[in-house]
C-alpha cells in the first residue's frame, strides 16, 4: 500500500483488482479543503484511460514491477509481438493500447518493456531512432530556397518533414518525441 | 539557469499592480510574516520556529500562511482600503507545477464593498495591470461569473439544494464512480466531486468566477441570504486557483464560533503529530472589522498564466524543489 500523495508518473497500482498506470498526477489543494491529487490512469490491457481524484492521505494499492527487453518482431494489426531477449518467449500485447507506437516499432529494435508477473504494462520507446526513408516526394526542380523541406515517411509510416535533400533509401535519424528530423544518417 | 527575461515580467507585474492601487487610494502596508499566533485554518499546515529569548522566555512563533490576521486589526483600527505583496508559507504542500512553500501573496482588502463588488475591482485590477507587449486569449474574453450551484449542476449533475445531507453527496459520489471513504467528512466528499468533475470542467479560456460556495466549509466570509452559501468566490484562469475573496465576517459572535470550532478541529487532527499547532489569536474575535471585501491572490500564479505557462516553478529563481535537489 502506497499513499496517493506518493503516485508519481509511472507508478503501476491495481485498482478492482486490474494494473493501472499512472500517466499524468496533478497536487491539487482545494481553497479551505484538504490535498488531494488528480491522477490519469491508464489501463494496460485495453488502453482505457481512468480520470482519478484521491485524498493524499488515501491508500491505493501499488504493484511490483519489472522491467526487460523485448526484440520487435512485427505487428498483425491487432497485436504487437515481441520476443524476450532473454527466455526467447513470445509476447504479445495489444495495439489499442499503445496508439501511435506501431510508427516507432522497428523489426529487430530492442524495446524496454514494465512487466507486472507477465502483463506488460508500459513500452518505452527510445528517444532517438534511425528510420530508412520508404517514400519521398522528388525535390521540385529549381525550388532552391535555403530551408525548404518536404515530406517523407518512413518504413514504419511516420511522415517526417525533412530537409529537399534527403532521397528514398536513405536513413534519417529522428526525434520520437517531437517526431522532428534530426540528421541523416550515411551508413 | 536564471530566468532573467522571467525575473523582469514580474518586476513589472508587481509594479504595475501597486500603481493601480495606490492610485485607487489603498494604503499599501507591511506586516510581519512571523507571528505567535495564527487564525485557526485546519486545512492550512504552518511552519513553527522558535524565538530564543535567554532573559523573558523563549516562544514558538509561525510564518503566516497569509498576513490577513494583521490586515484586519489595521482594517478594525481604521486604515481604509489597504493592500500588500508578501511572502506567505505553507507547509506541507506538494512541490509541483503551481505549488512552492513559499510563494508571493498580494492581499487587498476593499472597505464598504462586498465580495460581488470585489469580483469588478479584481477585473478591472488585472485588466489594468497586464504586461506591456502581452496579450493572452484570456484577457480577451469576458470574464465568467457562475455560481457553485450551478457548475456542479452543469458538470457533475449534483443538485446543492439537497446536498446539505451528507448521505445524498455520499450518494451522488458513488454515482459518479467516486470511492469517498467511510465517514468522510461532507467537506472530503464534496471536494472529491468538486476536483474531479467541476474544477476541471471550468472554461480555461477566460477568467472565471465562481461564486456562492457552501455554507458548510467553514470559513470568514459572510453567511448569503440567498441560500445555504457562503459570500466567497474563488478565481480561475486555465484551471489554475488564482485568488479568493470573502464579503469578510463582521459579526464578533460567528467569528468566536469559527474561532472555537476550527481551533478544536485543528488541535484534535493534529494531536500526536509532528505537525505544528499554532495558538488561536486571542484578540481577533473582538476586531471591529468595518463592511469589507477581501482579496487574496498568488501572484506566481497570475504571473504565469500571463506567460502562458501551468506552473510556477520556471518563474522561481530559488524554487525549493531546485534547492532540495542539490
Amino acid at each position: 500500500m502506497i499513499k496517493a500523495g506518493q503516485i508519481d508518473k509511472g507508478t503501476a497500482l491495481l485498482i478492482k483488482g486490474q494494473p493501472f498506470v499512472c500517466i499524468e498526477r496533478e497536487f491539487v489543494n482545494p481553497g479551505k479543503g484538504s490535498a488531494f491529487v488528480r491522477l490519469k490512469l491508464k489501463s494496460p490491457s485495453t488502453g482505457q484511460v481512468l480520470s482519478e481524484t484521491m485524498k493524499s492521505q488515501d491508500n491505493a494499492e501499488d504493484i511490483t514491477v519489472e522491467d526487460r527487453d523485448l526484440q520487435y518482431l512485427y505487428n498483425d494489426g491487432e497485436n504487437f509481438y515481441f520476443q524476450n531477449t532473454e527466455t526467447f518467449d513470445q509476447i504479445d500485447v495489444p495495439m489499442k493500447s499503445f496508439p501511435d507506437y506501431e510508427y516507432f516499432m522497428k523489426e529487430g529494435e530492442t524495446y524496454r518493456a514494465t512487466f507486472w508477473e507477465d502483463q506488460v504494462l508500459d513500452i518505452t520507446i527510445p528517444s532517438k531512432i534511425v528510420f530508412t526513408v520508404a517514400e519521398a516526394e522528388e525535390a521540385v526542380k529549381g525550388d532552391t530556397v535555403q530551408g525548404a523541406t518536404k515530406y517523407v515517411t518512413t518504413e514504419t509510416g511516420l511522415r517526417v518533414r525533412v530537409p529537399i535533400f534527403i532521397k528514398q533509401g536513405e536513413k534519417i535519424r529522428v526525434n520520437t518525441e517531437t517526431k522532428e528530423y534530426l540528421e541523416r544518417v550515411n551508413s | 539557469m536564471y530566468d532573467f527575461a522571467a525575473a523582469r515580467k514580474r518586476s513589472e507585474l508587481l509594479m504595475n499592480i501597486r500603481e493601480h492601487f495606490i492610485g485607487k487610494g489603498y494604503l499599501e502596508v507591511s506586516t510581519p510574516s512571523l507571528s505567535p499566533y495564527l487564525i485557526p485554518e485546519p486545512t492550512i499546515k504552518a511552519f513553527g520556529t522558535r524565538f530564543i529569548n535567554e532573559f523573558e522566555g523563549s516562544r514558538d512563533l509561525y510564518l503566516i500562511p497569509s498576513p490577513e490576521i494583521f490586515m484586519k486589526k489595521l482594517l478594525a483600527a481604521g486604515s481604509g482600503s489597504i493592500f500588500q505583496i508578501s511572502s506567505c508559507f505553507r507547509n506541507a504542500e506538494q512541490l509541483g507545477d503551481v505549488h512552492n512553500p513559499e510563494f508571493t501573496m498580494l492581499e487587498y482588502y476593499t472597505v464598504g464593498a462586498d465580495d460581488r463588488d470585489s469580483i469588478d475591482i479584481t477585473i478591472e485590477m488585472i485588466e489594468k495591470t497586464k504586461l506591456r507587449g502581452i496579450d493572452p486569449e484570456w484577457l480577451r474574453n469576458k470574464p465568467l461569473i457562475i455560481s457553485m450551484h450551478e457548475a456542479m449542476m452543469k458538470y457533475a449533475g449534483v443538485d446543492m439544494d439537497k446536498a446539505e445531507s451528507i448521505d445524498y453527496l455520499r450518494a451522488e459520489a458513488l454515482r459518479l464512480g467516486l470511492n469517498p471513504g467511510e465517514n468522510e467528512s461532507w467537506d472530503d466528499t464534496f471536494n472529491r466531486i468538486f476536483l474531479t468533475y467541476t474544477e476541471p470542467s471550468l472554461p480555461k479560456d477566460r477568467e472565471v468566477y465562481l461564486t456562492d460556495y457552501p455554507d458548510r466549509i467553514a470559513c470568514l466570509a459572510k453567511h448569503s441570504e440567498k441560500g445555504p452559501t457562503k459570500k466567497r468566490w474563488e478565481m480561475y484562469i486555465n484551471g489554475i486557483e488564482i485568488a479568493n475573496c470573502y464579503d469578510e465576517e463582521t459579526d464578533k459572535n460567528e467569528t468566536e464560533k469559527y474561532f472555537a470550532e476550527e481551533w478544536e478541529k485543528l488541535r484534535e487532527e493534529r494531536s500526536g503529530t509532528e505537525e505544528a499547532i499554532p495558538p488561536a489569536d486571542p484578540s481577533f474575535s473582538s476586531l471591529d472589522i468595518p463592511q469589507s471585501s477581501g482579496g487574496a491572490m498568488g501572484l506566481d500564479r497570475l504571473l504565469a498564466v500571463h506567460l502562458g505557462l501551468n506552473s510556477i516553478e520556471p518563474l522561481l529563481l530559488f524554487s525549493l524543489s531546485d534547492m532540495l535537489r542539490q
